[in-house]
């Protein structure tokens, strides 16, 4: 909640009766917003004409914009046309764009979900019928046993690490599997150091071991699920003793953390990037449905399945259908229900899967894809394989990006258009625990800058001949009737505290607890995953195993918090963590500069040495466009989300 | 009060506490009967020290008049003022122009503990006022003394029979000679740092604390304010001298309970409860005090 008046300044405070939070903030709720009034904002319209940017006005800016678009479709065809959608926008401005992709007549819409959670939007789908948190942030308070993997929570999602740093003060058990010490590891009840990528064999020696001492729940299994036997024999391969040269993790200690997950219930697991961002991330995902479908944990109270979000609304971009793969709602592209939107939005509309984020720039290069509508993302920074992402936009003949700063990808684009920040627009957000928040204008904008959702508006109305919207409250509306979840929802009755979707007939104040007497597609699936490496393997040229994500203070590509003072002072340049021993044996000190070099690129960087970090494995922070490790992240999809392997990638350590 | 009310509002701006969508926050108010009595969700620190301000022209103020703050919140600037009145120019500007009218609570609220520095009854304060039924105690500082000048004047030991049944309903902890007991290598601080996820709230929420950071931002010099729980505070080339978080954890209890006692001779702390009600994991300032640092 941010309080801005005018003569005493203005503050922000936890809203104390909200209850995701309960008024409590992390350091960049605290110290997170001078973004917002940094002299570095876009401000007007700006085209490149020789290249130089040029301002011009809203009116030039969107008729040029609309004309070249428009002429592209005309000689290629709507597919040679593509959308990036932002999980920071609202989820009015998401429904817009999917909506202006596919009346144009394409399906190439998609956004930075599919480089965090699309493997979980497409596992849980797929397991339990619903690709979201089951629980909600409360109900973590009457688990008795956390189970964290793949997460450094107290530094990505602090507020929710603290719900567990409190509970297991209280004596809750925390089984924490990381290959990382992070804060919950050293206060754990047991701490799963695995090597990184071997997520399913220790998942499937776990379930090994629960099936082995009996602890599954049969009741649950029996009724509320299928495919029991066929999970019951590829489990049968994963003793611990096996599974230990493969994860590194003693038998005992595994034995061990597997009892307290099954006996100590309700166990939630919670993960992040560290389940997702793999080849086999979707499978990771299906492996965690496994677990918490065995041991009875879902639909209810103090259990469930928790991924944690990385961005304040990338539950709400995935619902609004700001995917190639789905219609809003997460109606598949090639189902008989896109009717549903025909008759919604008057049209015919494309039932061909669109490309998704990287193989957007895959296309720029062949060719087939000619022109980029970009809003709020950053891809020169965020994703894979940087150099082909440099190599698509170059062959592109228009790229637009819609942003709050010039950003390295807004520096190469033809068309670069001001937009606000959420403290200067209405609109809803969707957090990781499905609750439907109400965001309101707070302050002016800079310059021209308008909403997103405004130039979106004037962007449909010309090239799609789209409806006019006269405020972010019609679009939602609109939502409400295209999403069954979201049909109960309205500006008013969601203000000030949110709900959780479902929201509807049934349902009116939402619902907290998903699954709890079923499952939307009736029965939970088991489904058996047999153990596959990451793609990335060590060998005598590259002998470190890289992992990446992001740290405390930054937020994605630092084009806000590395604008924001105390966040950009506590963590001020890139950096690579590397094990104490390790740095000693290739003679590396603290601060030093020295070069790392995957099979896809090289990068420079400075040494930080930790002991939180096992050796043999290195962590680079993304925040940094002067040291962009996505140069060494190579593009190895998970073939099922087609998300890229970010978390195993081997490398090599030049000092 | 409400026709000392109007009086000040023709001279000053007026600010009070009021309700908005649950919380009491500070907006600008046309009446005495519209100020919340309730304590309001944060210290009104921003009336002398912007979260975010430019630091290269001081601008002249207008006068402000602050109603509903409560007695621990108005206490951390007097705190404040021996830090940083007559020092930071932009602080003294706004310091001198505002008027803080504090209500005296008549009961203890749910984890305040400020009888043990004093209580709510301050001898310091521009309008001290105190409900009794539907009558109003105030205690006026001369500065304003002529906006109360028709009133009956009244001497006696209403406020301090009233403070003294107010300390002996909330029990003081044992302040006295914390800079004493207070242990340098206490397990408390390796204890709290296992929990601590460096919010910054302890500071933040805390009416005496006064900390900046000083960047640029391209023409223009600004100030945010910071948090000694940060690794970047007082960092020099050499990186923070307490590189732990366990030692700048320390550094916030050592500077409110025994460098500033030395200094100025009084504790850097209030009562008021704030940095334990928003710590998001429930580090308590009270057994920092009430520890028994002899039994380690
Ligand atoms: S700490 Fe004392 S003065 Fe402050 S609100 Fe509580 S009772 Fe009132
Ligand atoms: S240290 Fe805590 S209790 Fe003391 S004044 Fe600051 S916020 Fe209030
Ligand atoms: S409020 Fe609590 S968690 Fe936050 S910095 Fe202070 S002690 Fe640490």
């Amino acid at each position: 909640m941010v309080i801005p008046t005018q003569a005493s300044g203005e503050r922000v405070i936890g809203y104390s009766k909200s209850p995701v939070n309960e008024g409590k903030l992390c350091l960049k709720g605290y110290s997170g917003l001078s973004y917002n009034f940094s002299k570095e904002r876009l401000k007007y319209p700006l085209i490149k004409r020789n290249g130089e940017f040029v301002r011009v006005s809203w009116e030039a800016a969107l008729t040029e914009t609309s004309n070249r678009l428009k002429k592209i479709i005309k000689e290629y065809g709507p597919d040679s046309v593509a959308f990036q959608s932002s999980a920071k926008c609202t989820n009015e401005e998401n429904y817009l764009m999917q909506k202006i992709a596919r009346v144009i007549g394409t399906n190439n819409i998609d956004h930075c979900a599919r480089s965090c959670h699309s493997p979980t939007a497409m596992g849980l789908i797929t397991t339990l019928g619903a690709g979201a948190a089951t629980g909600s942030i409360n109900s973590l308070d009457d688990s008795k046993t956390y189970f964290v993997i793949g997460s450094n929570t107290t530094e990505q999602h602090p507020i929710i690490g603290t719900r567990i740093i409190k509970g297991r003060k209280k004596g809750k058990n925390l089984i924490v599997a990381d290959p990382r010490k992070t804060q919950l590891a050293e206060i754990a009840s047991i701490h799963l150091q695995f090597n990184p990528g071997t997520d399913v064999a220790l998942l499937n020696s776990i379930m090994h071991v629960i099936l082995e001492e009996n602890l599954e729940d049969t009741k649950f299994i029996e009724e509320r699920t299928e495919g029991f036997s066929a999970l019951r024999q590829e489990l049968a391969k994963y003793s611990p003793e096996i599974v230990e040269g493969i994860t590194g993790i003693e038998p005992e200690k595994l034995r061990e953390a597997a009892k307290i997950i099954a006996k100590e219930k309700p166990t939630s697991i919670l993960y992040a990037m560290g389940i997702t961002q793999h080849v086999h991330g979707t499978e990771n995902v299906m492996s965690i449905s496994n677990l918490g479908l065995l041991t009875g944990n879902l639909g209810v109270r103090g259990g469930g399945i928790f991924p944690l979000r990385g961005q304040n609304n990338v539950q709400g971009s995935s619902d609004m259908g700001a995917l190639s793969e789905w219609y809003p709602g997460y109606i598949p592209v090639n189902s008989d229900s896109v009717k549903r939107f025909e008759i919604l939005w008057k049209r015919g509309l494309p039932t061909n899967t669109g490309l998704t984020l990287s193989e957007m720039f895959d296309a720029a290069v062949d060719g087939s894809l000619k022109a980029i509508y970009i809003m709020g993302e950053n891809p020169l920074v965020t994703e894979a394989a940087i150099s082909d992402v440099e190599k698509g936009i170059e062959n592109l003949e228009l790229l637009i990006v819609q942003d709050i700063f010039m950003t390295l990808t807004a520096g190469v684009a033809d068309v670069v258009l001001p937009a606000t920040t959420s403290l200067e627009k209405e609109g809803t957000f969707t957090n990781t625990e499905r609750r439907i928040q109400k965001v309101n204008v707070i302050y002016d904008s800079p310059g021209e800058a308008m909403p997103d959702w405004w130039i979106l508006n004037e962007i449909g109305k010309r090239v799609g001949g789209l409806e006019s919207y006269d405020n972010p409250r019609s679009i939602f509306e609109e939502i409400r009737k295209a999403i069954p979840n979201y049909s109960g929802a309205t500006y008013e009755n969601i203000y000030p505290t949110g709900k959780q979707w479902p929201i509807n007939k049934d349902n009116p104040d939402g619902t907290e607890i998903l699954h709890t007497k079923s499952f939307p597609i009736g029965k939970g699936k088991l489904v058996p995953i047999p153990y596959r490496p990451p793609a990335e393997v060590t060998d005598a040229n590259y002998d470190f195993i890289m992992t990446t994500g992001r740290n405390y203070y930054h937020f994605h590509s630092g084009t806000m918090s590395r604008r924001t003072d105390v966040l950009e002072r506590e963590s001020p340049e890139p950096y690579v963590e590397i094990n104490t021993e390790d740095a000693k044996r290739i003679g590396a000190r603290n601060s030093q500069k020295i070069t790392i070099e995957s099979r896809h690129g090289s990068i420079e960087t400075k040494v930080k040495t930790t002991d939180k970090i096992p050796a043999g494995i290195v962590f680079v922070p993304f925040h940094f466009d002067e040291s962009r490790v996505n140069r060494l992240v190579g593009k190895n999809l998970d073939p099922l989300s087609k998300i890229p392997e970010f978390k195993v990638v081997a490398v090599r350590l030049v000092v | 009060m409400e026709t000392a009310f109007i009086a000040i509002s023709r001279d000053f701006q007026t600010y009070g506490a009021v309700e908005r969508d649950g919380e009491v926050i500070f907006d600008r108010v046309a009446g005495f009967d519209q100020v919340s009595e309730e304590r309001s969700r944060y210290a009104p620190k921003e009336f002398l020290m912007k979260r975010n301000e430019n630091v290269l022209i001081l601008n002249v103020e207008n006068k402000t008049a602050v109603f509903g703050i409560k007695s621990c919140d108005l206490k951390g600037f007097y705190l404040m003022d021996k830090q940083v009145f007559g020092k930071d120019p932009f602080y003294t500007e706004k310091r001198e122009k505002t008027l803080f009218a504090n209500f005296v609570c008549s009961e203890p609220c749910s984890g305040g503990f400020c009888s043990s520095f004093g209580g709510p009854v301050l001898d310091q304060y521009d309008l001290q006022i105190l409900r009794e039924g539907e009558k109003f105690h105030v205690m006026v500082s001369e500065k304003y003394d002529r906006y109360f000048g028709e009133f009956k004047k009244e001497a006696g030991t209403f406020y301090s029979d009233f403070s003294n049944r107010f300390n002996s309903k909330l029990e003081p902890l044992p302040v006295e000679g914390i800079e004493r007991r207070i242990k340098w290598n206490s397990e408390l601080w390796k204890e709290y740092a296992s929990a601590c996820i460096s919010c910054g709230a302890c500071n933040f929420e805390c009416p005496t604390c006064y900390c900046f950071d000083l960047y640029d931002d391209g023409n223009e010099r600004k100030r945010e304010w910071d948090s000694c729980i940060l690794s970047g505070f007082t960092s020099s080339s050499a990186g923070n001298i307490r590189k732990d978080l366990d030692e700048r954890l320390r550094q916030r209890f050592y500077h409110k309970f025994v460098y500033f006692k030395k200094s100025k001779d009084t504790y850097l702390c209030t009562g008021c409860n704030r940095c334990v009600e928003d710590c998001p994991v429930g580090i308590d300032i009270k057994e920092v005090i009430t520890y028994d640092y002899n039994r380690e």
